[in-house]
């Protein structure tokens, strides 16, 4: 008897926490799930069956959807970032968008239809990082790191480690490189970045 | 993008000795800032611990046109020629022949964790792996992890050094061309073939993990050079951060998600993730 009595009002005081819980503007959506899923789907857009026009239009969905494009793209300016024009960062924006989907979709080939698997997650500062496992056409094993940050209740990505390279900080030594290689300027950089979008496309 | 493959992870110990030595002699100056704590991974906005960009520019621009006309074709070849399970036991014969320094890594490191696991590959890799043909120890999960002399260094304290994009053998910098030649210099395997009189061993051994290593990354580097705007700029950074986790050997010892080749199919257990506080596995990137 004790017994279904407490069983019966630990679901009453969860269904209670529950739905009192659920009001609140920052609930947050689970990590783990949200890589599994997004992970799953990258994964399956990166194989071969898929076309390449449909490839880069389902990453250009993904990232744009999915990334935290602002925060990563003011991080990959760096210092130029507070320099930079609103016209120029909004340009910068754009392109950076469509250069990311446009060079990882070719980078990321390598894992295309390979076993993905969510290890776990932890916080870090106001982020959550969400470690992953995916294996190589080689057979070997690479561990991802996903950065997210929890934004007004919905999960994005800030950043993506691959082996322990992150995606934000080699773009923002790619970029840093350009600009400093062109006396401090960032057109050279736009130039450039519309020359290599433009030309894809 | 795995750039441990890029740098053609220990190529050419031999070839490195000779080269090394050269480099001790301009080693001298930098002492100074070798006494510098190691700088992690922060890289400063304004050289990206380049200065030598120029020559380093150069000399990365010769490096491409080797690999192009030489290392490619060659690699392509040795994917084309060799069937795959041959392949399989080159690399891991080469990766046998390299456990000795890298348990010695391990031990100056103070790992004991990482140098029982090297010592028990090796044995048993030499042993019920005929001679390191096979790799057994990895069903064991016993797990393969790399180590190095400028990995050691680094975890001495030591910092890295200007970045150097060395001949032949790629993106480095002062401290681990250093200790590629400190590795190749103390290498069992070289002075058994250097004592026997049989010197050309140690080249084949090294030619032969250059292009194990180039095969296995050709599409992976093609993609990296089409699809980036600063080709150089993008491998140096890949480098710097590669090899910084590298020193933090972050990733050692991570099981597999799924055997590797084949095998019985007890699939590691899933790793718990929580972390204590105060410690770091994962290091949070710099803001």
């Amino acid at each position: 008897m004790m017994r279904r009595y407490s069983k019966v009002t630990a679901i009453v005081v969860l269904a209670v926490a529950c739905l009192g819980g659920s009001p609140r503007a920052n609930a947050a959506p689970d990590p783990v799930a949200f890589v599994t899923a997004l992970g799953t789907q990258a994964i399956q857009v990166l194989g071969p069956q898929v076309s390449e026009e449909r490839r880069l239009a389902q990453f250009r969905e993904l990232f744009r959807d999915d990334f935290d494009v602002p925060r990563i793209g003011a991080f990959v300016l760096g210092r130029y970032w507070r320099i930079a024009t609103p016209q120029e960062r909004q340009e910068f924006l754009r392109l950076f968008q469509e250069y990311i989907v446009q060079a990882y979709s070719a980078r990321l080939g390598q894992y295309a239809g390979q076993p993905f698997r969510v290890l776990g997650s932890r916080p870090a500062g106001d982020e959550i990082i969400v470690r992953s496992q995916v294996v190589r056409n080689d057979g070997s094993a690479v561990t991802v790191d996903w950065y997210l940050v929890n934004d007004g209740g919905r999960l994005k990505i800030t950043d993506v480690y691959v082996g322990g390279v992150s995606m934000k900080v080699t773009e923002r030594d790619e970029f840093g490189a350009i600009i400093q290689r062109n006396g401090g300027r960032i057109e050279p950089l736009l130039a450039a970045l519309r020359q290599k979008v433009g030309a894809a496309n | 993008m795995n750039v441990r493959h890029l740098t053609a992870a220990r190529p050419g110990h031999f070839f490195a000795m000779g080269l090394g030595l050269a480099i001790i002699g301009c080693a001298a100056p930098v002492a100074a800032w070798a006494q510098q704590p190691a700088p992690a991974t922060a890289v400063s906005e304004e050289n990206f611990g380049d200065p030598l960009e120029n020559t380093n520019r150069a000399i990365f621009g010769f490096n491409q046109q080797v690999d192009k006309i030489v290392l490619v074709p060659l690699a392509t070849t040795y994917k084309t020629v060799l069937p795959g399970p041959v392949r399989d036991s080159v690399h891991d014969f080469l990766r046998n022949l390299d456990e000795p320094i890298i348990f010695a890594n391990d031990v100056l490191q103070a790992r004991p964790d990482l140098a029982s696991t090297t010592l028990a590959r090796f044995v048993v890799n030499s042993t019920i792996g005929i001679g390191g043909l096979w790799d057994p120890a990895t069903k064991m999960h016993l797990l393969y992890h790399s180590n190095d002399l400028g990995v050691t260094f680094a975890v001495w304290g030591i910092g890295s050094g200007p970045y150097l994009i060395l001949p032949i053998l790629g993106p480095s910098n002062v401290r681990d061309a250093i200790g590629l030649a400190g590795d190749g210099y103390a290498d069992p395997g070289n002075i058994i073939a250097s004592d026997n009189h049989v010197v050309w061993a140690a080249f084949a051994r090294a030619g032969t993990e250059g292009i194990d290593a180039r095969s296995s990354n050709i599409k992976t580097l093609a993609d990296i050079e089409r699809t980036s705007l600063d080709y150089y700029a993008t491998i140096r950074s890949l480098y710097r951060q590669r090899r910084a986790a590298e020193i933090r050997h972050e990733y050692t010892n991570i099981p597999n998600v799924s055997p590797v080749q084949g095998g019985d199919d007890t699939a590691a257990p899933p790793i718990s993730y929580q972390v204590a506080p105060g410690s770091s596995p994962v290091e949070a990137p710099k803001k």
